[in-house]
């Protein structure tokens, strides 16, 4: 593990561009060991260019990123990602215990079967997501919370430091973000960072330490309380937040 | 000219031609019409469904008719076991696909197999009862049509054609957007259900004109060389009908001068019209995609033109500009683009800038020049400021060089001392 101080993702002078557009513009961020990040900004703002780029799909055009201390191309494997829900097929014949194993392929080569600790590492995953119970179902007969659990479980089989969620809290009821939101945290706790995709402002203060405010541009990096201030907000939503305006005064009363 | 008269004229003298023209024609019209919602809800795979489950309708049919009430072949009575074949198909399908986690796909393969296998095996075992040539049944024999199949198609297409149209806006809205469709009160099950009776019907009817295996062609090719040439449903049908109909006339011609089978030779003949089309279609041809792709002058040799221009000031002859281009291949034509719309002017032996021209050529070597820049200021080795400025200059969408200009303090010089020209004021 690395120390509390040293930044596990490292995003220097990130320049991502779509032909004429930039998609990434001079980002750099330095995110540091167990904290749980979000990542916001409106549609077309660049959020998921910069999972792909953390995950190694896209180079930067300008800018180097680091993870743990390497260059972001060679540290494949280091960075888990739990998938959005709509990207699974949900009918396919595999059960959780299966799915959750997954998470190790990557370190069992090809000519040995999963040993014992491969077993173990995934039950352990699966009972810190609180779905050990659930091993032995298919996965589409879980609901779309325990559905998001597995995935988040294989993500930490994997043992990977740093977890990147592509919007976990899309389109599940409030229980439901409750109980992810709660391993999330367990998550953290065992020293995991985690940067989460996220499009609900109302919940971004509550639920993250830090959060990005992306729009091609770092608008900010900061404390929620910090970049949730109106002014910076209307920059990057372009006035369109007025319902939200009001919102954050009912808040700050 | 003799030679000509005879090849297209002889033939329409011929009784059996005649024939094959009319029932093709019908039958195609129709296919092609009710092919454009089977190719735009994709349900290709079903119309093959329906033409091989017909052969055990044929054979149930025929063997009823025979044992109960003695009529040996009767049409009617077949084409009635058909359409309940068809149906019954459908319906099996739809259950499996519905109550089990099998996907549609999957679910036609079994039941459609399983039904023609059916059929195969009661056409086989009383074979002694029933006088059904399979390879008839599989091939087909446009040149053979009988007149109750004249009669049978005619009535078909008549029917089809007819509910279609009537109900055009009903179809079209429960194939675009079926969830809207049910919310305003539509009854879509009764619309789907109605349009799969309409293809078992222009199937059961095409069946005895091109056999089992190239009946969905003459379904969905005519339809789908439609596609390629309109956005409107209306006009894709009728396209289609047209389609369907040269298919069938061009398809008749080619079988008699070949001495060829006649369903083999129509299915071959539209599948190649097909081909033609895809290659020449205006918009979504080939020949027009490769047309556009080429055509396309990217923006980058644009502005790289311009800055060699504006770099090398006045007047440029052509290899000066050369060695600042990163694409020459599409010098030529990018040249003759920026002459057109005004951003150059031939000078000489070279070209000049106009005065827009100038104009944009500063701000591509703004933006240069603050990448350079910002490069530089953010450490990177002296040696890639010019290549990596020159590959982000063409960027300057969403207010990029002056977030540059703005984060570097608006500085007056890039890194080689050079002055960095001022922004365009009168921009926006």
């Amino acid at each position: 593990m690395t120390s509390e101080k040293a930044p596990v993702i490292e995003v220097r002078h990130l320049t991502v561009s779509y032909g004429t557009r930039p998609a990434l513009l001079d980002v750099s961020l330095s995110i540091e060991a167990n904290q749980l990040v979000g990542v916001i900004g409106p549609n077309g703002s660049g959020k998921s260019t910069l999972i792909k780029v953390l995950l190694g799909f896209v180079r930067p055009d300008v800018g180097e990123v680091f993870i743990a201390g390497q260059d972001v191309q060679k540290a494949k494997g280091r960075v888990a990602y739990v998938p959005q829900r709509g990207a699974v097929d949900w009918d396919f014949p595999i059960i959780v215990r299966e799915v959750v194993m997954m998470g190790r392929y990557q370190r069992i080569p090809w000519h040995r079967s999963p040993r014992k600790e491969d077993r173990d590492a995934a039950l352990e995953a699966l009972a810190m997501v609180r779905m050990a119970d659930f091993a032995d179902r298919q996965i589409g007969q879980l609901s779309g919370g325990q559905q998001q659990r597995v995935f988040l479980a294989r993500a930490l089989a994997q043992e990977a430091d740093i977890l990147l969620l592509d919007e976990p809290f899309a389109g599940v009821d409030a229980a439901t973000e409750r109980a992810i939101l709660e391993v999330l945290g367990r998550a953290k706790a065992a020293g995991k960072t985690l940067v989460v995709v996220h499009h609900d402002l109302t919940t971004a203060a509550e639920y993250f330490d830090k959060l990005i405010l992306l729009k091609q541009r770092l608008y900010a990096y900061a404390a929620p309380q910090m970049v949730l201030q109106e002014d910076l907000l209307s920059q990057v939503y372009e006035g369109r937040l007025r319902v939200f305006a009001g919102l954050m005064a009912k808040e700050g009363s | 000219m003799e030679f000509l008269l005879q090849a297209f004229w002889a033939p329409l003298t011929e009784t059996y031609f005649q024939k094959a023209l009319i029932g093709g024609c019908m039958v195609a019209v129709v296919a092609g019409v009710v092919g454009c919602l089977v190719v735009l809800r994709r349900m290709a795979f079903l119309g093959d469904a329906l033409s091989h489950a017909m052969i055990a309708g044929v054979a149930g049919g025929y063997l009823v008719m025979k044992l109960l009430f003695g009529l040996e072949a009767h049409a009617p009575g077949m084409l009635l076991g058909s359409l309940l074949a068809a149906v019954l198909t459908v319906a099996l399908i739809g259950l499996v696909a519905r109550i089990s986690r099998i996907k549609e796909d999957t679910a036609i393969g079994i039941m459609y197999t399983g039904v023609f296998a059916l059929g195969v095996v009661v056409v086989s075992i009383f074979r002694g009862y029933i006088h059904i040539d399979l390879m008839h049944f599989i091939l087909g024999d446009i040149l053979g049509i009988a007149d109750t199949d004249l009669w049978v198609s005619a009535v078909v297409a008549a029917l089809v054609l007819g509910i279609l149209i009537l109900f055009f806006r009903h179809f079209q809205l429960a194939t675009f957007d079926p969830v809207m469709a049910a919310a305003i009160g539509l009854p879509v099950l009764l619309l789907d259900y109605a349009l799969t009776t309409c293809v078992s019907l222009v199937v059961v009817s095409a069946v005895s004109m091109v056999g089992v295996i190239l009946v969905v062609g003459l379904l969905i090719t005519p339809a789908a060389t439609a596609y390629l040439l309109c956005d409107r449903l209306d006009k894709m049908m009728a396209l289609a009908a047209l389609f369907g109909v040269t298919s069938v006339v061009g398809g008749l011609y080619l079988c008699v001068w070949l001495d060829s089978a006649g369903g083999g030779a129509v299915m071959l003949f539209s599948t190649l019209q097909f081909l033609a089309v895809l290659t020449v279609a205006p918009r979504y041809g080939l020949l027009a995609r490769w047309l556009r792709l080429r055509r396309l002058v990217p923006q980058q040799v644009v502005e790289d033109i311009l800055t060699a221009i504006l770099r090398h000031q006045g007047e440029t002859l052509l290899p000066v500009i050369r060695q600042y281009v990163q694409q020459p291949l599409h010098l030529a034509r990018a040249l003759r683009q920026m002459e057109q719309e005004g951003l150059v002017s031939v000078a000489g032996d070279g070209y000049r800038l106009t005065e827009s021209g100038e104009k944009e050529a500063r701000q591509v070597l703004r933006a240069h020049r603050l990448w350079e820049t910002y490069l530089q200021s953010i450490g990177t080795p002296r040696e890639a400021l010019h290549p990596t400025a020159h590959r982000m200059e063409h960027m300057r969408a969403a207010g990029t060089v002056d977030y540059l200009d703005e984060k570097l303090g608006h500085p007056a010089r890039d890194p080689h001392g050079r002055k960095i020209p001022p922004p365009e004021e009168n921009e926006k």
